[in-house]
Formats: structure tokens, sequence, C-alpha cells
């Protein structure tokens, strides 16, 4: 361990962009947490995304102990972490963001997700959990609405829309505007209400799908085990648990960003709320049921949470 | 070490090797691994090949070989060779017709392609002999090449522009409706500029001879060549603009029409298929090897703390509101000397924007301010991708000492453009508050 | 002598040869992107593939052609102060920034190769909707960069036969077909 009074200085790549408000609400609150719990002595140097490495290569980067800290979703991991497809969120599973956080917290699944991550030397304690949301140039009234669509998605959701009956498309993010815009794409997802509202995307499209694709622990933040054991004394708990309490804080803070954006851009700019007709979100539901068991078989661990989380859904009436 | 003295060092050890010969890419790459090993330790060295990895897959780059050889094969064919007999029958008697030309063309090259480095390589491939054949200066040549390859960024479609919107929140319509005015502003001072020089020294541009220039049937006869031109000029932009195709995916299209071209004149064949694609690789490789490094180089300099340092200065700046901003101009113009693009954004904007909006600016507008200063710096030495892409292309019998050369007086034409949207701003507001 | 000129022909006639099939990418990118368009609009079917296997060939394509623009002295240079030294002083001034460039090239070989290992023990894929295997791409880097030092150390070794005057410029550059074009 360092001298007492010594200033430790981590680098931390983010995967957010320096206008996101996650880099402020999350990535800034937890600079000055830290700050204040350590009498200034652990002091975070902040990344927008791509500074230093790419979200893809920071979970490596932390890995090998190059930077200490960094921001990712799971899903930018999931050749570390087996367990990852399933905590990018599989689709029409939960309904209520309540619920994930239940799964996450009280039912283990984050501990083992912890487990997976500090086999390399990481240690993983997610951010927030939020949902993912549609956005769509035009309204879905009908299954043949849902299937006549092009959506700009990517990873598991692209799949598992793609197999549900629209076309899942893949864009750059830089492209998704004009695609969107041209009609390249009719519809696209990019966070919820807040991220389609930063990247421009109701200015395009002006239909609010609920409800969400997916509600997840997509944001995560992972810090080298070898830069926590390198703090003095006590220091390691205070970084801990301002993470665990920075998870209950920005989830819910969330929620409520969430809201006020929807409601802004409703106000503003003519958005209108999408709800998905019942015989449309039922085949949804089928669908994605076929999207977990194949999630499944890529472990034994996954296989598990796939089970634990059909136990949980029985329970909850939702199977 | 302090970050000042960093930086003067880090950019000093640039400026030297580039002067003592060493190519671009190991020149940029080189300076980063030796800084990062001083700044940070070896294992930092993961982060410039992790760099390379990432530019490896961004799928916006591929527009560059798609481009690259569309002209490859437009300048084979001879359709290249017709479009500029074309256009100097008809613009014969105006001195520096031609260049007034390319400037046009680079202006649909920029609508049809969010990026600049294609733009370049094309123009100084189909352009610079079209106009050195026919008696032009050098300097005239490269100058106006060097100028209109950038404004890729500047005329919508603009990766630059996304980027920006994504880093400041602001509408991209909005920015790319911005942009139009301004992009048609510096084409006309440019062609201004090149008409008024070109009227008291005749000898940079020469006119057509008197006894050379066509009848009107000749001058209508050439006009075919420009049928096919046209034709892939709206089957690009035709595509994007109808949402058949995102722009990265219109550069393939681009290349369906340079092939059905080829066709055209019976020229499409494999000895023609072979050559394209071995000079397309081999600029492609260019270009893609100053990028590598040149993201390395950023994101080394973003390690050393470049942030810290962007603020500290700032923070210092007496003057007032329009103090600031022509601070801050001064500052991009500096950084574009030096430093590429998207580096310059993440280490300026995170301190500029937020002292831009509290001064009441609109954001728009500034970000327009912003990327002709980015468009500048692809055009200014002693790096400026735009220079090292020309390096690239022209003739042995052009130095980098020509192409340097060049510079001056075109970018002064540019910095005027800046000056008069910074007077007045509805050259950038008026479209975005008028279409939204 | 005879050594020397053999190694750096031998280096030089690989990367163009390995350069001249690596080009022929281009036809295939060009074709999926084509066919990604036609599916997508036509027959309203995209597909999870074309985009992404276009991306990654175009980044085995980008990064393999570091050895064949170097092969070609097509990686370009300032050469302002280069064009007023006699061929010898050049030969020196290129044996001394070379230093600069190998520090880059020896980074981006050992880095290269150490991702490259983790992603092919792991046998790495994209995770994408379509996932394929990403670990050929990564390996691209450090085999592309293997081969452009290759070419770095023919010509410094050219070099410094210039600079110790064993040898004359043309004797240890191979002139390919092309070089004088663009
Ligand atoms: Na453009
Ligand atoms: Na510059």
């Amino acid at each position: 361990a360092q001298a007492d009074d010594e200033v430790i200085k981590w680098k931390v790549q983010s995967h957010w962009p320096g206008s996101s408000s996650s880099y402020k609400d999350s990535l800034e609150r937890i600079k000055k947490v830290l700050a204040e719990r350590t009498d200034g002595r652990l002091q975070l140097q902040l990344f927008e995304a791509g500074a230093l490495f790419k979200a893809q290569e920071t979970f490596n980067a932390v890995s090998r102990g190059i930077i200490q800290m960094g921001t990712i979703s799971p899903g930018y991991a999931q050749d570390k972490l087996p367990l990852a497809g399933v905590a990018s969120g599989l689709p029409f599973a939960f309904h209520h963001v309540w619920e994930a956080v239940y799964f996450h917290k009280n039912m283990g699944f984050e501990d083992k997700l912890r487990a997976e991550a500090a086999k390399h030397g990481v240690y993983y304690s997610t951010d927030k959990i939020y949902p993912t949301e549609m956005v769509l140039k035009k309204p879905v009234n009908s299954w043949d609405d849902f299937t006549g669509l092009k959506i700009r998605s990517s990873g598991a959701l692209q799949k598992f829309l793609t197999d549900a009956g629209a076309a899942g498309t893949y864009l750059p993010g830089g492209e998704l505007y004009q695609a969107l815009s041209s009609g390249v794409v009719d519809g696209a997802h990019w966070g919820a209400s807040q991220g389609a509202a930063s990247m421009g995307l109701y200015e395009v499209a002006k239909y609010h799908v609920k409800p969400a694709l997916n509600i997840a622990g997509t944001d995560v933040f992972i810090v080298s085990q070898k830069a926590l054991d390198a703090l003095p004394e006590g220091m390691a708990k205070i970084v801990k648990d301002s993470l665990e309490e920075q998870f209950w804080i920005r989830t819910n803070q969330y929620q409520h960003d969430e809201q006020i954006a929807l409601a802004k851009a409703e106000r503003e700019q003519g958005v209108k709320v999408n709800v998905l007709p019942d015989d449309v979100q039922k085949k949804l539901f089928q669908a994605a049921q076929k999207t977990w068991d194949k999630e499944a078989e890529r472990s034994d661990a996954a296989a598990a949470a796939v089970k634990d989380l059909k136990k949980f859904l029985t329970d909850l009436g939702y199977l | 070490m302090s970050i000042e003295i960093l930086t003067l060092l880090f950019f000093g050890s640039l400026l030297l090797f580039l002067v003592l010969g060493l190519p671009l890419t190991f020149v940029l790459g080189g300076v980063s691994v030796v800084f990062l090993y001083f700044t940070w330790g070896f294992d930092s060295f993961y982060m410039v090949a992790s760099q390379i990895w990432g530019t490896m897959g961004s799928f916006t780059l591929v527009a560059i070989p798609l481009f690259v050889f569309m002209s490859m094969i437009l300048e084979r064919t001879g359709v290249a060779n017709d479009l500029y007999r074309m256009m100097h029958l008809w613009c014969g008697g105006l001195r520096g017709g031609l260049a007034i030309g390319t400037l046009g063309i680079c202006a649909i090259f920029a609508a049809m392609c969010g990026i600049s480095g294609a733009a370049v390589v094309a123009m100084g491939t189909i352009a610079l002999p079209a106009m050195l054949e026919r008696g032009y200066d050098k300097k005239m040549a490269l100058g106006c090449i060097n100028t209109g390859g950038g404004w890729g960024i500047l005329i919508p479609p603009s990766v630059m522009m996304i980027l920006y919107s994504l880093i400041t929140g602001v509408s991209v319509g909005q920015m790319f409706a911005a942009g139009v005015l301004p992009g048609i502003l510096l084409m006309v001072l440019t062609s201004a500029y090149i008409i008024i020089r070109c009227y008291f020294q005749p000898h940079l541009a020469p006119a057509l001879p008197e006894d050379e220039r066509a009848s009107w049937s000749e001058k209508f006869g050439a006009l075919r060549a420009v049928a096919l031109p046209i034709l892939i000029v709206v089957m690009v932009l035709g595509s994007i603009i109808a949402g058949i195709t995102t722009p990265t995916e219109a550069a393939a299209v681009g290349v369906l029409g340079a092939l059905i071209s080829a066709a055209t004149y019976r020229k499409l064949n494999i000895p023609l298929l072979k050559e394209a694609s071995i000079r397309t690789f081999k600029l492609t490789g260019m270009i893609m090897w100053i990028l590598f490094a040149a993201h390395a180089f950023s994101a080394a300099y973003q390690s050393m703390g470049a942030q810290t340092l962007m603020e500290g200065m700032m923070a210092s700046i007496p003057g007032g509101p329009w103090g600031i901003i022509v601070t801050m101009m001064l500052v991009l113009f500096l950084l574009g000397m030096v430093l590429d693009p998207v580096g310059i954004m993440m280490i300026t904007l995170p301190v500029f924007l937020p002292m831009i909006k509290a001064m009441g600016f609109d954001p728009i507008w500034f970000g327009i301010l912003f990327v002709i200063n980015m468009e500048i710096g692809y055009m200014t030495p002693p790096f400026g991708f735009n220079l090292f892409y020309l390096k690239g292309v022209v003739p042995p019998s052009v130095t980098m000492k020509d192409i340097y050369g060049s510079v001056l007086p075109f970018v002064l034409v540019q910095l005027l453009g800046l000056a008069i949207i910074m007077m007045f701003p509805e050259i950038a507001t008026y479209l975005p508050q008028t279409l939204f | 002598m005879r050594v020397l000129s053999s190694f750096i022909n031998g280096v030089t006639r690989l990367n163009d040869f390995l350069g001249r099939w690596f080009s022929y990418l281009i036809l295939v990118i060009f074709a999926l992107l084509i066919l990604e368009v036609g599916l997508r609009y036509i027959m309203g079917a995209p597909t999870v593939w074309t985009n992404e296997l276009s991306q990654l060939l175009f980044g085995v394509y980008a990064v393999m052609s570091g050895g064949y623009v170097m092969a070609h002295r097509g990686h370009v240079n300032v050469d302002l102060l280069y064009s007023h030294l006699s061929v010898r002083a050049q030969a020196w001034l290129d044996v001394f920034t070379s230093v600069l460039m190998f520090i880059f090239l020896f980074a981006l070989l050992y880095f290269g190769i150490s991702m490259a290992m983790e992603s092919i023990q792991s046998l790495e894929t994209s995770y994408s909707a379509w996932n394929p295997p990403i670990w050929p791409v990564k390996a691209a880097l450090p085999i592309a960069t293997a081969l452009l030092t290759l070419q770095c150390l023919a010509k410094l070794l050219g070099d410094l036969a210039v600079a110790l005057n064993l040898a004359k410029p043309e004797d240890v550059r191979l002139e390919l077909e092309g070089d004088n074009e663009h």
C-alpha cells in the first residue's frame, strides 16, 4: 500500500462521450464523491469515449492494469465474461426497472458477474439499470407494421429484431441520424429517451415505442484489482462502497431523467408514445424466449442465469 | 514535467523529425511512443496498438478506398480528361476557368462524401495533371485542390459535424443546414480570389488562345463529356437523399457509376480493374497509415493532460466575449497546424463549449466556425492531412516545398471567410432557423 | 553485398507480391456494399453480415498495405531539407531518423502480437448479431507490422551501405513496376 498522504491518480476511460448525461451524472459524480471521501487523495482523471481506448478495448486495458478504471457496457467484454450476454439485456424479460434491480442485487446475478470479472483482475460494479427503447418514423399498429420495419440495431437486439420478423441492420452511430432522416432505416434504439434526444433522433423519428426492448445493467464501472490493492488501508472499501451507493442513486435518478426527457420531447418536438398493440407484444414475447434459450447455450453460467430468470418471471406471473 | 513544457517538446519533436524527412506516419507514431514511455511507461504502448485496431474498425473510412477507386477508373478511362476538355472549351476565355471548375467539382465531391481525404486524392489524380497540362501554375493548381478538397467536412453530409453534434448536443440536421451557406461563401471567395489574381497575373492560369477557342457546335459536342460524371453524381447524391444508402454506402454507388462509365467508353476490362485496384491500394495505404499514427498521436497528447492545458489557458484570457472567441479561433488555428481534427475536438470542445454557452453565443454558429477551422487545419503546414495526401499523388516534379508554398493565399482567403461568418452569424444560422 | 541486395530484393518482392493480391479486396468490399444496398432497398431484407464483413475486410486491407506502400516508397515525407543533401548525407540522415521509426514499429509489433495472441487464445468473435471470428483481423495487425518492419529493415541496411560508401543507391533499391506513377 502507498503512503497515507500521497495523491493517487487514476486514469478512467469512459465509454460515454463528454456530452452524454451519464458522463456528468455518473462519472463526474463518482469523481467528486471519491475525492471528498478520501480527502482529495484519490483523484480520477477522466477521458471521454475513445480518447485513450475504444470501448471494446477498455476491459482489456483495465484487466492489464494499463489504466486503473473504466466504464463499459458488458457487451464489450463478452469474450471475457460469459454472462455478459445476459447482463446486456435479454429482450422483453422484465416489465419494470425494479424487477431487473431485484434480479441483479437480491438474487445474486451481479455477484456472478463480479466473480467472472475477478478472474481477469477486474472489479465489476454496475453503474445503473435502465431500459432500451426504440424510436420510429411511423407507428406500429399491427404485426404487419412491425415486420415491415428496418431498424438500426446492434448486438443481441439486432438478432432478436431480425428473428422476430423485422429487419435489424447495423450502422455506425455517426451515420444513424442521416440514415434515419433519409429513410435508409425506419427506426433505431440508442438508450431510451435521453439517448435518442442526445443523438437528435427525435428530429426525424416522432414515435417513441413502449414497452422497452429490454431493461438491463448496461452501464458498468470496471476497476483494476491491482490498482485497488495498491490503495492505502481502507481506501479500497471507500471505492467499493461509493460504487455500490452510486448504483442505487443513479438507477433511480435515471428513471426520473428518462421521463423528463420524454415529456420534453412530447411537448417540444411533437413526439408521440406508440404503445405496441397486445398481439404484437405477445408475438415479440414469444420470439424473445427463443433468444433467451440461445443465450443459455453460450455457457453453463448463462444457462443457470437464464433458468433463474425464468423462475423469477414465472413467480411474477409473466411466464 | 508541466504540460506546457511537454506540449512544446511534443510538437517540437514532431516538427524536427518532419523536417529531417522521416515519413509522416513514422514521425507521428514514433514521437507518440517515446513520449508515452516517459510520461506513462512501457505498458502504455498497448494504447498505440489499440488505437490502430480501433481505426481499422471504422466503417466510415471505407468510403476512402471506394472514392479513390472511382477516381482511378474515371481517370484511366478518359472520362476525367474529357470533362476537363469540356470545361476548358467552355471557360477557355476566362483566366483561371479550370481552377474554378475544379473548385466546383470539389464542392460536388463534398456533397457526396462526409470526409475529406478521398476528395483530395481524387482531385489530385484527376484535376492536377489536367491543369498542369494546360499550362496552369503549379502553386495555383495545388492550392485550389488543397482548399476545395477540405470542404467535405463543411458541406453536408459531414462526419465532423455529426461528431460535433454528438459532443455538444446540438441538432445534426441544423448543423448540416448551417454548413451550406458558409460552404457556398468559401467557394465564392476562393473563386473570386482566383479570378482577381489571374486577371493580373495571366501566366498563372492561361486562357485558351483565341484561335483555339471552340465554336458553339464544338462546345455543345463536348458537353457529352459531362453526361457520365453527372450520372455518377445523380446516382450518389440521389441514393443518399432518397434514403437508399448511407453516405458510406453511397461511395460504392459511385464506383458502380464509374464502372458504367468505363463500359460506355468501352474500356471496362481486367487490366483496368487490376491497375485501378493496385493504385487505390497504394493511396489508401498511405492515407490509412497516416490516420493510424495520427490517432495514436492524439491519444498520447490527451493522456499527457492536454485538456488541463486548455483549461488553464482559457481561464486566463482577458478581453470580453469577443476577445475569448478570437482567442479560441487562434488556439484552433494553431492546433490545426499540428494535430488531427478529432483530437482537437476532444481536447478543446469540453473546455470551449461551456464558455460559449455561458456568453450566450449560438453553439451552431460556433460549430461552423469550428468546422471551418478544422478545414483550414487540413491545409496548413506542417501537418495537414490534405498536404500529405496531395504529396502522395503528385508527379515527382512537384515537391513538398511546392505544396507548402501554395498554401498561404488560400488559407488567407479561408480566414477571410471565417471572419465574415464571425461578423455576420446569419450566414450560418439563417438556414437552420428557417428550416427547423 | 550480394547477400544484402538479395535480402532487399527478396523482401521488396514479397511485399509487392502480397500487396497485389490484397489490393483486390477493394472489389470484394465494393461488391458487398452494393449487395447490401440492393438487398435492403429492393428486397427489403438487409443482411446482418455484409456491412460488418466489409468493415473487417477493410481493416485487413488498410493495415496490410503498410509493407507494400513502403516497398514502393509511398509513405509521404517532407522533402524540404532532403532535396538539398547529397546522396550519402541523405542516407546518414535516414539511418539516424530510422531509430524513431523502429521504436514505433517495435511498440506496434510487441503489443500487436500480445493483442493478437490474446484474441487467438479465446478465438475472439465480434459478438455482433452476426458474430464472426475477429481474431484473424486482429492477427493481421502484427503480421502487417512485421512485413512493414522487414521492408524498413531492408531500407536501413541499404542506407547504411550507401552511407558507408559500400554501395550506390540504385544497387540497394529494387525498382518496381508502377513506382513513378500513382
Ligand atoms: Na460533405
Ligand atoms: Na494543419
